[in-house]
């Protein structure tokens, strides 16, 4: 079995952003990096899935971005992909979600992959698009936001989770994508004898410009923090009609009371 | 010159800070305050499963391979979370380097990956006497040559880990006519051995989920084969050795040091006095600078001496520099924190008076402090004259 997993480097979300000189993006300088965190899921899974099946089996990573990005290729080499596909595109981050998704697709279309993971969005851009739209670039069979993982054969049954904690089971067949969500894996830490292996592991280095055909459907017009509000309604009096002012204000502005 | 880290040692360094974080740091008050030590040995088999006992070992002896600049990150980033278990992976990376620079291949294969693997929750240094700490080749224990084995007599004092170490490196005297430090050597003892008994545990100022016993070895029969290295020449390899495990001190002060300002300077940040922030007086701004200015001097110098061990060079000055330097940048680091936070930093409802008293023994232990400067200073003058 083929497997790939994609992941994105996104900035540690702690992070303080502040918008790159051009208002559309958020700016690079002193942010520390790290693998996305659904992006950890999808790994996580597809290194149990290799694990389970064993010789014969090989599982390849993915990452477009600056050489930054390699630090997260290495971690997913380090948790057990056998090896890596780094494409090189310093102005990944002002892609729009077809874009990236176009670039896998046109990497993955020949090579025969049975199943991808994905995160299911990134932490920084957080589109949710990336993973389906692969998906449906390659004609695989394709569900969302998983949270259990089962493959037996060409058969996969995953399973989701909606709004409200309903659960839902899909089942489909190879070669499917399928995006990955918290709660369905604990993300192994790499252990320091892997993460020294995983500098002896094959990446290969492909310039975007080999793999993007396609033109942005969309551009990001402006990147900027909320305006600032003023310092809040500060209520004043007797305490009997504060609190009725207070519950009208959570009635009329807030769900908290509905 | 090259000053960043290569992509491993930040994945080292990230992997050590994510597992600190996650594991380690929810239980580092409940640990100090507690007598409770299993969460701690329990953290100790993670670490060693995820390859943090034999960072600078070998693949061959089941160690990461990792390097010394390794070592120092991740002390750092798990004293930044907890000392106690950073003071223990300190030593035990320590006990398992000292195997594997001056032991036979078969002590080696006995020890080193029982240390690596967390099969042994940690490694013992059985130095320190009550008659000789700064000054250890004036220790009194004995080994005697019985024909078929060494027996040991005498008392250890200080040993960390000593009730869950499974190996020990023991100093004793082997030739008591021999000049001063020329008649020591090193043997490698058992958890279990007849005759090793581990004595009472010291109440401490702080790191207080790292046990400190003594260690008393009361007619303590090992076999020949327990000797390491060369008859007599114990006292070299101890004082090689402890140059490497004071990058390992230094690298945990800096963590103590670094967890204490970075609490405090969030804490400013949010804590209002005459209507507004407390970082708004240049009082604080003062501390904040000169206490991270320090901590950034202290992890230079810890990476300087980290590179020249990884690289072969000569590296003990530089190692005692940075221990040096780096413990007391923590210690006033600590100090400083408890200053920022007023009040609340002298009570136990704020972490900063946990991390003052841990970091309190890193200017002592593994040499004190006065102790890394003669060593500086001898190196310097040996130049000039």
């Amino acid at each position: 079995m083929k497997l790939l997993v994609c992941i994105k480097q996104v900035p540690d979300l702690e992070s303080r952003f502040k918008p790159n000189a051009e208002g559309v993006w958020y700016n690079e300088t002193d942010l520390a990096w790290r693998m996305n965190e659904y992006d950890e899921y999808a790994v996580e899974q597809a290194v149990q899935l290799r694990e389970k099946l064993g010789e014969g089996t090989e599982l390849t990573v993915l990452s477009i971005g600056p050489d930054r990005v390699v630090e997260a290729v290495k971690k997913a080499l380090a948790m057990g992909a056998d090896n890596a596909v780094h494409i090189q595109d310093p102005a990944a981050a002002g892609k729009d979600p077809w874009q990236i998704a176009s670039i896998i697709a046109a990497y993955a279309k020949d090579k025969g992959f049975d199943i991808i993971f994905t995160g299911m969005q990134s932490q920084d851009r957080g589109s949710a698009q990336v993973g389906v739209t692969v998906a449906e670039q390659l004609g695989f069979s394709c569900t969302t936001t998983i949270v259990g993982f089962e493959c037996d054969g060409g058969n996969i049954t995953a399973k989701r989770e909606l709004e409200g904690g309903i659960k839902s089971v899909v089942k489909m067949k190879t070669p499917a994508l399928v995006t990955c969500q918290l709660g369905l894996n604990v993300p192994r830490y790499p252990t320091l004898p892997n993460i020294m292996k995983a500098k002896k592991k094959e990446i290969t280095a492909i310039p975007v410009a080999d793999l993007l055909k396609d033109e942005a459907l969309a551009t990001t017009a402006s990147f900027h923090p909320p305006a600032k509000k003023g310092g809040g309604i500060v209520l004043e009096g007797d305490t009997g009609v504060l609190v009725d002012q207070l519950i009208a204000i959570l009635k009329d502005k807030t769900a908290v009371l509905r | 010159m090259f000053l960043d880290l290569t992509e491993e040692q930040k994945l080292i360094q990230d992997t050590a800070r994510d597992f600190a974080k996650a594991e380690l740091e929810p239980v580092a008050a409940a640990l100090d305050q507690g007598s409770d030590r299993a969460p701690l040995l329990a953290n100790l088999k993670k670490l060693a499963e995820l390859g943090f006992m034999g960072l600078n070992v070998r693949s061959e002896y089941g160690g990461s391979e990792a390097g010394v600049i390794p070592f120092s990150l991740a002390i750092t980033e798990i004293a930044r979370a907890c000392a106690s278990t950073a003071v223990t992976v300190s030593v035990t990376n320590m006990v398992a380097e000292v195997i594997q620079a001056v032991g036979s291949e078969e002590q080696r294969k006995a020890y080193i990956p029982k240390i690596c693997s967390g099969e042994y929750a940690a490694g013992g240094f059985a130095l320190t006497e009550t008659c000789a700490g700064s000054d250890p080749a004036g220790m009194c224990a004995q080994a005697t040559d019985d024909g078929d084995s060494w027996v040991l007599n005498g008392t250890k004092i200080f040993i960390t880990s000593a009730p869950y170490a499974g190996v020990f490196v023991v100093w004793a005297v082997t030739d008591k006519a021999a000049p001063k430090g020329k008649g020591i050597s090193c043997f490698l003892v058992e958890a279990g051995t007849p005759g090793l008994v581990i004595g009472k545990e010291e109440k401490k100022m702080g790191q207080h989920a790292s046990a400190t016993n003594e260690l008393i070895f009361d007619s303590c029969r090992v076999p020949k084969s327990a000797l390491m290295g060369k008859l007599n020449d114990g006292f070299r390899i101890a004082a090689g050795e402890l140059a490497g495990g004071r990058i390992g001190i230094g690298s945990l002060g800096l963590g103590v040091g670094l967890a204490a300002m970075d609490y405090a300077t969030k804490y400013v940040t949010e804590r209002v006095q005459f209507g507004q922030k407390v970082s708004n007086f240049q009082a604080i701004q003062w501390m904040i600078a000169d206490a991270y200015t320090e901590l950034e001097a202290a992890r230079l110098l810890l990476m300087n001496a980290a590179y020249r061990k990884q690289a072969g060079k000569t590296f003990a000055k530089e190692a005692s520099m940075a221990k040096m330097y780096a413990t007391e940048a923590g210690n006033q680091a600590c100090y400083k924190a408890i200053q920022m936070l007023g009040g609340y930093g002298y009570t136990q409802d704020f972490p900063v008076e946990r991390y003052a008293r841990d970091a309190r023994i890193t200017a002592i232990y593994e040499g004190t402090n006065e102790i890394q400067r003669m060593i500086i200073s001898r190196e310097i003058l040996r130049n000039f004259s």
